[in-house]
């Protein structure tokens, strides 16, 4: 009798794991397949999206816009697949070699979780070219699409120095990794060049290989509520989600500014009632990215090899939304010609 | 040792030598009756001492380092906002424990928590969101009781398997309900939900104000006060207030009623309390239940207080860290609240000030191993005093030669100050004598 029990505890509770896992597979497909359909008039972009997908309000989205845009242009039917969080390589390779090999060309794979997924599909499919954001992938027929957040984050500091009364400026950073560490170099350098005296705290919400620094609002809330009782009066956040509990922090606190980063979060629905307080955002625009890779794919002449995307070329930018940064516009535009112009070395590690 | 243990689920007189027997923590093996069993613990005026040698110690380092978060209002209240879902993780696991069934599931069913929460408070307002999160933890608590309790599966591979189920199923639904209609048109996306109205808190007027004044002047030891008093009379969540409640109540449920002595009894004895006739299920069922409502409170607390919104992952591990401080804290609410509140504090300290502050504390440890080492050396266990000594000088070093911690470490505080407690007082530690362990109905004839 014993053993009966438990074999079916231990039935259903498998069963009931199953129809989790199949839950989020079939809902990913379903979103695939209700955009899918072949036609053989136009383009056929496929696009495999992170976790997350079109609706993400970050950077899935920005890729679907570059997308929509291309579509718009070019014509075609595109296909767009989504990543699970359970996803393993070989569910990210699949992904990818299904795309390929039902003739969609590009395919743009959004995330750099996918770097080790291009890298071992596109030798095999050397007529079609690939695309990978956020990473840099070798091959001729890659296009590795990777942007210059230090570039954005420096005018980010710009805009700090000329915004703060206090001289005390505050960086927020997810995870200690490299890829922040580039934004922390960027705001940190724009501060000191226009303002030496100014200091800038930084404080990371975690390190090493503990991501939750980019998902916690609680823990951006506490790392900017103890920045602005030490006199901090701006505060710019690279922390993905975290960011919201600074922003909302730094709403609580009179004449303080926070500075958004990837999207316009002054924009973002979710955070409207803070808005007043969103002095601009470092937007990464991954939608000029992917549209520049359709259309060199669309006039035959296919981009390969690293692209980086930065002032130059719109690959970032920053956010004017509200109108808080117009009366140091110019001084800003003034700093982004000097970047763009070489005048200016943005620093991507500190 | 099974002697005392039986009396203590006997009615009448045996009940109370059986209590005491079960609250002490170093009674040794072959104690007969536990005599005197009071004298184990640490009575109230040693506690107060300790207490104010603690924070002598704290306004001390405050001083000499000149790091004005260590006692700061802000830091008091940061603290609140990090310690109670940890506290109350504990405190869903202490539940369940006491009654016999580890429960590894925490961490899933403050996932459930924090998910219904969210979606049942955006669309209402917070207080039906609490409800609705609670109900979310039971569920999972449910589950792991009929799992446990029922087919007797392992107790760690069901945990394991709910809070998988609880991240599967709260990231299936999320996309359903929050990335739709006009869940998705106030902010919602497949990760997060939509904002929640701010959970009422209360600032006693005059008072509070006051107090911060003080805290400015930076006075020793008055200041430090004043600002651990100013933050908790600042801005203090009524959600924070009701987790207060609940820990007092689990004390008086568990060691002052006949509900909470038969809980317990299934935890320590169950057969020897199925011979007294306690429907033993029946209690399991209600602790794990009540386990995941408390968890699913954690969850909704994260969810609501400190920030507004539900976030995929944004429990980070607390339901574990729940667990680490309800061992900390010797399976007992109070130890409990200190470990939470342990781990809040170092938490938020290092969130809020980062590398000077987690320096700070560097000399706390020196003042703390000193200590530890004058009362080795006076119980004449030379060897561990001159160790710990030995370490305190280590420590000194390190702190005066540098002026900040690297970033790694500081992450790593609140990590590191169990570790150390627990390595401390681990001797003193035990747990519910049957937890973990498999009952069935009827083994006991």
């Amino acid at each position: 009798m014993r053993r009966v029990t438990t074999t079916i505890a231990a039935a259903g509770i498998a069963a009931a794991l199953a129809i989790s896992a199949t839950a989020c597979g079939a809902s990913s497909t379903s979103s695939g397949s209700s955009t899918s359909g072949s036609s053989s008039s136009g383009m056929k972009v496929g696009i495999a999206y992170d976790v997350g997908g079109r609706g993400d309000h970050s950077f899935n989205d920005s890729a679907a816009r570059g997308l929509d845009q291309a579509t718009k242009q070019f014509g075609g039917t595109p296909k767009e697949l989504t990543a699970k969080t359970t996803d393993t390589e070989s569910d990210r390779e699949q992904r990818l070699s299904d795309l390929a090999s039902a003739g969609y060309n590009p395919v743009v794979a959004v995330g750099f979780a996918y770097a080790d997924a291009v890298k071992a599909v596109a030798p095999k499919f050397a007529k079609t070219n690939f695309g990978i954001v956020d990473s840099v992938v070798p091959g001729n027929n890659v296009d590795s699409m990777t942007f210059a957040s230090p570039e954005s984050s420096y005018l980010a500091g710009v805009a700090a120095a000329l915004k703060s009364k206090s001289g005390n400026i505050g960086f927020i950073g997810g995870v200690d990794n490299q890829l922040i560490k580039g934004f922390e170099a960027g705001f940190r350098q724009g501060v000191t060049d226009t303002k030496p005296s100014d200091k800038v705290t930084t404080q990371y919400l975690t390190t090493g290989s503990d991501l939750s620094g980019f998902s916690s609002p609680d823990k951006g809330k506490s790392a900017a509520g103890g920045m602005l009782s030490k006199g901090i009066d701006v505060i710019y956040s690279a922390a993905g989600s975290s960011g919201s509990g600074a922003i909302e922090a730094v709403h609580g606190q009179k004449g303080a500014w926070a500075i958004g980063v990837d999207s316009d979060q002054y924009q973002d629905p979710g955070l409207a009632q803070y808005k007043e307080s969103i002095l601009t955002s470092a937007i990464k625009n991954v939608d000029v990215a992917v549209l520049a890779l359709i259309k060199s794919v669309h006039d035959g002449k296919a981009l390969n090899g690293n692209n980086t995307y930065g002032l130059n070329n719109g690959g970032v930018s920053l956010a004017t939304s509200g109108g808080f940064i117009n009366d140091i516009q110019p001084q800003i535009d003034a700093v982004k010609t000097k970047i763009v112009g070489g005048q200016i070395k943005v620093k991507s590690t500190s | 040792m099974t002697a005392v243990r039986s009396t203590s689920v006997e009615g009448g007189g045996g009940r109370r030598a059986g209590m005491s027997a079960t609250t002490t923590t170093a009674v040794p093996a072959t104690a007969p009756k536990a005599p005197q069993a009071k004298r184990g613990r640490l009575s109230y005026p040693v506690l107060l001492l300790i207490f104010a040698g603690a924070l002598l110690a704290v306004c001390a380092v405050r001083a000499i380092t000149g790091a004005q978060d260590v006692t700061s209002s802000g830091q008091i209240s940061g603290m609140l906002q990090m310690a109670v879902p940890i506290g109350l993780a504990g405190l869903a696991g202490l539940w369940s424990e006491r009654a016999g069934v580890v429960n590894i599931g925490l961490e899933g069913m403050m996932i459930l928590g924090t998910f219904f929460g969210a979606w049942a408070g955006w669309q209402t307002n917070p207080w039906i969101g609490l409800v609705a999160g609670i109900l979310g933890g039971m569920l999972g608590g449910l589950l792991h009781a009929v799992a446990t309790v029922t087919f007797g599966v392992d107790h760690i591979v069901s945990g394991v398997a709910i809070t998988l189920l609880a991240q599967g199923t709260t990231q299936y639904l999320a996309k359903r309900w929050f990335n739709t209609g006009h869940a998705a048109a106030l902010g919602g996306n497949p990760k997060q939900s939509p904002p929640i109205k701010s959970v009422p808190s209360i600032t006693v007027p005059g008072l509070s104000d006051s107090l911060l004044t003080i805290e400015h002047h930076h006075w020793f030891l008055v200041s430090d006060l004043a600002g651990i008093l100013g933050g908790l009379v600042t801005g203090l969540s009524y959600f924070t207030v009701l987790a207060a409640l609940l820990f007092a109540a689990t004390f008086f449920v568990l060691w002052r009623t006949a509900f909470g002595l038969r809980l317990r009894s299934c935890g320590e004895a169950p057969i020897a309390a199925e011979s007294l006739g306690v429907n033993v299920y029946f209690y399991k069922y209600a602790a794990v239940v009540l386990s995941g409502g408390l968890a699913g409170f954690g969850g909704a607390f994260l969810a609501m207080v400190p920030s507004h919104i539900y976030n995929e992952g944004q429990t980070g591990g607390r339901g574990y860290i729940g667990l680490a401080a309800m061992i900390f804290g010797n399976w007992r609410p109070g130890g409990l609240a200190m470990g939470a509140g342990l781990f809040g504090y170092t938490d938020s300290l290092q969130l809020r000030s980062g590398g000077p502050a987690a320096h700070a504390l560097l000399l706390l440890l020196v003042i703390l191993l000193v200590l530890l080492a004058a009362r080795k050396v006076y119980r004449k266990s030379y060897r561990q005093g001159v160790l710990s000594a030995a370490f305190a000088a280590l420590l000194l070093v390190w702190f005066l030669m540098t002026d900040t911690i690297p970033n790694e470490f500081v992450s790593a505080t609140p990590y590191v100050a169990t570790l150390l407690v627990l390595a401390l007082s681990a001797q003193r530690l035990r747990m519910p004598k049957a937890d973990g362990k498999p009952y069935r109905k009827g083994q006991g004839k």
